[in-house]
């Protein structure tokens, strides 16, 4: 419907338009017929003018006559007037008898000018113009004549030859434009058309009417258009909304990455993933850090490049094995003394396929010394324990096989046993606090201590160490002992502690000062010694678990760097404090200060 | 009667010390003893004991030490040493075995063991002389 009104529009305009191409064709041909008019009248009129005046006179004008005859044969030629110098009108050329129709004002102008004269005019008041051209005759200087040419232009002829075949050639081409337009156009559409069916495939979703409306091919293309347009619109709001889900998919999964990636770099390992061609993937914080290289530089490289040492080498060209031996290594870069381990293992999908390998260094000092230090305490305890054990053992045979013999020395024998036995069980209580203190368990059991039996207790348990070295034992005693609240036995190994180091640390016949008494409602005890002293380097850390001097006249001596730990520990769960004063050569204060705490409570 | 065998006890632990003494006297050698590797070299040096009997762990200088430093002088004077030791690795049975006429008895020890050692030590050496 809508393409047939187009049509009747289009073909109305057509038809305007050539009629006003006609109009402006014809009004153009005027233009030139008068331009034609007055080329022609000039050149005329200039012409017949050059002949002498006596040439248009009746008896010789003949030849004349002849002549313009040819000139002015299809010129449009209206009329030819000769007037003489006296303005009377010697030859006249008129075939229409015209002259009754000229203005007089045209002829007397002419007459009355010196010079080429033009003027048109309207002939007896009808359409058409005419034009005059005048001239005078000059002959030896002087004007003996004029002459007067009428000339009107040639009537154009609408439908001239010319035009008709220039108009219909002009349709032509307008009707071969259409057609090459609307050809133009079906083979443009042809794509949409095409992105059309494939989008109305794509989307699925509401199948086009089979009978296409008729009239005309781009109404349905269009329509089409629309409706994939609309799909597409609604398809692409709905893939919107897909890509804001994704974005925030995206962006969990960004997070989680990120994540993943701060996870391993806090991790204490050093973490390198490689694919199976054994390219780096992933490596972290403290891997780079170990290697002394930049993410950047070793990402995507292969491992055996980055990590180029013959020692670490077989655990990423060996090919087969899960979890592959682990190798010690160290690094140059890392602490002096650091010890690593590196291993490496293979990352398995769900179906156990490897998709991935795995090259991991472990920082191993610490546990490499934790290990030391439980080895030397072991060794050192099982040390500290036979040495009673042995004795109690040789002097147990010794009176069984009777070889002792004088009573005395059976009593010192049987004596010596006892101490022993003291001694290891005084031993095995410190393991055991030790243990209890590793645990955090150890617990007080307090009670009320009179420390004079305490104090014999302790000096006891070290008596004979001193009389081996010969090392005076001098005893700062009060007259009236204090008594305190406290777990005794604890007490008593955290002094025998401090008594065992001053022995130990002191060169024989030295003199160890022991005493004690009540300040500020505290229990002192005090051990001083004439020993090896302490170092400033070795003040701060000698309460410190396992602490070892680095000093040659400590060191000579056997312990297990815990006693003073134990001490330690003891004094703090009384709520007490120990005071240390050394000078290095001339011996140690130790002070062992614990509150009298309830004891007035207790007693009542 | 031939002046008594010396047998010198080095042991920082006096009781050990004391246990040895008592047997061997009674067995009828003459006992010195020494409280560490230190003093043991000296009274090795100077008193020129038949026997010694030594401790490994010891205060200023260890047992292996000391036996190391008094090995080439028992190609003069051969003697007994006895190391006696709580502790023993295949380290340490690796230098007693380098050592000449060195034996190791593990603590805790039987004094009476340690006694018959010595005295079957002295017969063996009288019987090839």
């Amino acid at each position: 419907m809508r393409l047939k009104q187009v049509s009747v529009a289009f073909a109305v305009l057509f038809l305007l338009c050539m009629a006003l191409l006609l109009y402006f064709l014809v009004r153009s041909e005027e233009r030139n017929r008068i331009k034609e008019v007055e080329d022609r009248g000039t050149y005329l009129v200039s012409l017949v003018s050059l002949y002498s005046i006596d040439d248009f006179k009746a008896d010789n004008r003949h030849f004349l006559l002849k002549s313009i005859a040819e000139y002015t044969a299809n010129t449009g030629l209206i009329y030819l007037y000769v007037h003489d110098s006296g303005g009377k009108q010697i030859m006249s050329l008129d075939s229409t008898n015209i002259s009754e129709s000229i203005p007089p004002e045209i002829q007397t102008r002419s007459l009355a000018s010196q010079g080429f004269v033009r003027q048109s005019f309207r002939p007896g008041g009808s359409g058409e113009t005419a034009h005059e051209f005048a001239k005078p005759v000059l002959e030896k200087g002087s004007r003996t004549g004029t002459v007067r040419i009428g000339l009107r232009p040639l009537p154009v002829q609408l439908f001239s030859l010319e035009r008709v075949s220039f108009l219909s050639m002009i349709a032509f081409f307008i009707f071969a434009a259409l057609v090459l337009f609307y050809y133009g156009v079906i083979a443009a559409l042809k794509p949409l058309k095409d992105v059309h069916s494939s989008l109305k495939n794509a989307v699925e979703s509401g199948a086009f009417p089979a009978d296409a409306p008729k009239g005309g091919q781009f109404l349905p293309v269009v329509e089409e258009l629309k409706k994939s347009l609309t799909q597409v619109k609604s398809k692409l709001g709905s893939i919107g909304e897909e890509n804001i889900s994704l974005a925030s998919r995206l962006g969990v999964i960004q997070f989680e990455k990120k994540l993943q990636s701060k996870i391993l770099d806090a991790i204490g390992q050093g973490i390198i993933v490689t694919d199976l061609q054994g390219h780096i993937h992933l490596i972290n914080d403290s891997m780079l850090k170990l290697l002394g290289r930049k993410s950047e530089e070793v990402l995507d490289s292969p491992v055996e490049k980055v990590l180029d040492r013959d020692d670490i080498r077989p655990l990423f060209t060996e090919d087969s094995g899960r979890v592959r031996d682990s190798i010690e290594v160290t690094f140059p870069d890392a602490s002096p003394g650091e010890v690593f381990q590196a291993s490496s293992s293979d990352l398995l999908d769900g179906d156990r396929t490897v998709i991935a390998r795995l090259f991991m260094i472990k920082n191993i000092t610490s546990r490499k010394k934790s290990e030391e230090v439980q080895h030397d305490f072991i060794a050192h305890v099982a040390h500290e324990l036979r040495t009673p054990l042995t004795n109690i053992k040789s002097y147990g045979e010794m009176l069984m096989i009777g070889e002792i013999t004088d009573e005395e020395m059976r009593k010192e024998f049987y004596n010596t046993i006892n101490e022993e036995t003291n001694r290891l069980t005084g031993m095995i209580q410190n393991i055991l606090n030790i243990s209890k203190i590793e645990m955090g368990s150890l617990t007080p059991n307090k009670g009320l201590v009179h420390t004079d039996w305490f104090v014999d207790g302790c000096l006891t348990s070290i008596d004979a160490a001193a009389r081996d070295k010969q090392i005076a034992i001098e005893r700062k005693l009060p007259d009236v002992f204090p008594s305190l609240i406290a777990d005794k036995e604890l007490l008593k190994a955290a002094i025998i502690n401090i008594l065992g180091n001053a022995i130990k640390y002191t060169p024989e016949k030295g003199r160890i000062t022991f005493s004690i008494g009540e300040v500020n409602g505290y229990v002192n005890f005090e051990v001083t010694d004439t020993g090896h002293g302490i170092s400033p380097e070795d003040l701060p850390h000698i309460f410190e678990k396992f602490y070892r001097s680095g000093q040659n006249s400590i060191k000579e001596q056997v312990g297990s760097g815990l006693g003073l730990a134990i001490t330690s520990e003891i004094v703090r769960l009384h709520g007490g404090e120990i005071e240390v004063h050394s000078e290095p050569g001339a011996g140690s204060q130790f002070i062992i200060r614990i509150p009298k705490e309830d004891y007035f409570i207790a007693r009542s | 009667m031939p002046d008594p065998r010396k047998v010198l006890v080095i042991d920082d632990e006096v009781h050990i010390r004391r246990v040895i003494e008592v047997i061997l006297k009674k067995r009828g050698y003459e006992v010195i003893t020494a409280k560490n590797g230190e003093e043991g070299l000296e009274a090795i040096r100077s008193l020129q004991p038949d026997a010694v009997i030594s401790d490994i762990r010891m205060p200023k200088l260890d047992g292996e030490a000391l036996c190391k430093m008094v090995n080439p002088l028992k190609e003069f004077r051969s003697f007994l040493t006895v190391i006696m030791t709580a502790r023993i690795s295949p380290d340490e049975q690796k230098w007693i075995d380098g050592m000449k006429d060195t034996i190791f008895m593990e603590k805790p020890f039987s004094p009476l063991r340690l006694a018959d050692c010595i005295d079957r030590y002295f017969e063996d050496k009288l019987m090839n002389t």
